[in-house]
């Protein structure tokens, strides 16, 4: 997973690109032949420390290798601190990355 | 053997209880399940919020009039309401669940994503605010190139 935060003033800027499929159950389906073989990012989530800055739960709709922007304020978070996230999928693997805060 | 291996995990269908500890807070996956199953935005609403009426202010959803891809259609949210939760819908798929964002003390609703349109529709935001109203924006736009296929 790519992950880009930027602080400025009180505001931190992230980005983050996770490589994932996201195959729908009907792409699973015309595809495979199997809908079970459907897979796609499930939940995803970002802390900083032992914060949870973001929390999200996800469908099979997000696109193809999902993008996911989001803004938190920066209440005593700063330059160099580290952000970390983690995607869990349908078939329950996991994937972690993190990046220093800029 | 490889593919009957993965189709025997597929058949547990709780994929979902190998979830590790450190990805928490409400996962509404597991606690809203008929929330993604459900087949129109009315429908995830009520299975999400037990409610579905709304407010049609203090969202604003922004997305191209009109989606060259359907695949990768770009969708801001952005609020400032002060809320608990954010999600995501629309009325084209089979589903109509997109995201639920779970919100906290750091939290900004000004959410940028990617998503599948299947045809051209209405992308749905709702904003749960912290006085127990539903507050929406929503954008319909035209899809020239249907996106569930990917």
């Amino acid at each position: 997973m790519k992950i880009k935060a930027k602080i400025k003033k009180d505001v931190i800027d992230v980005k983050a690109m996770a490589k994932h499929d996201m195959m729908t159950y009907d792409i699973a389906e015309k595809k495979t032949g199997d809908r079970n073989n459907a897979n796609f990012i499930t939940h995803i989530d970002a802390k900083i420390g032992d914060k949870t800055v973001l929390d999200a739960s996800t469908s099979q709709f997000l696109s193809k290798n999902p993008i996911f922007k989001f803004k938190i304020k920066a209440n005593g978070f700063k330059k160099g601190d580290e952000i970390v996230m983690s995607w869990v999928d349908l078939k329950g693997n996991t994937k972690t990355s993190k990046t220093k805060i800029k | 053997m490889q593919r009957r291996t993965f189709l025997s995990l597929a058949v547990g269908a709780c994929a979902l209880a190998a979830v590790p500890a450190s990805v928490r807070a409400e996962d509404f996956r597991k606690s809203k399940p008929t929330a993604w199953t459900a087949k129109t935005p009315e429908d995830a609403i009520k299975a999400i919020y037990g409610k579905t009426e709304t407010v049609a202010e203090g969202v604003t959803v922004v997305a191209p009039d009109v989606a060259s891809n359907g695949g990768a259609v770009p969708v801001d949210v952005k609020s400032d309401i002060d809320a608990k939760t954010v999600m995501i819908l629309q009325n084209v798929n089979p589903e109509s669940a997109v995201i639920i964002y779970d919100l906290n003390e750091y939290s900004i609703i000004d959410f940028s994503i990617k998503m599948k349109m299947k045809k051209s529709g209405t992308i749905t935001a709702i904003v749960e605010g912290k006085d127990g109203k539903l507050y929406s924006g929503s954008k319909t736009l035209d899809v020239a190139l249907g996106g569930c296929e990917g």
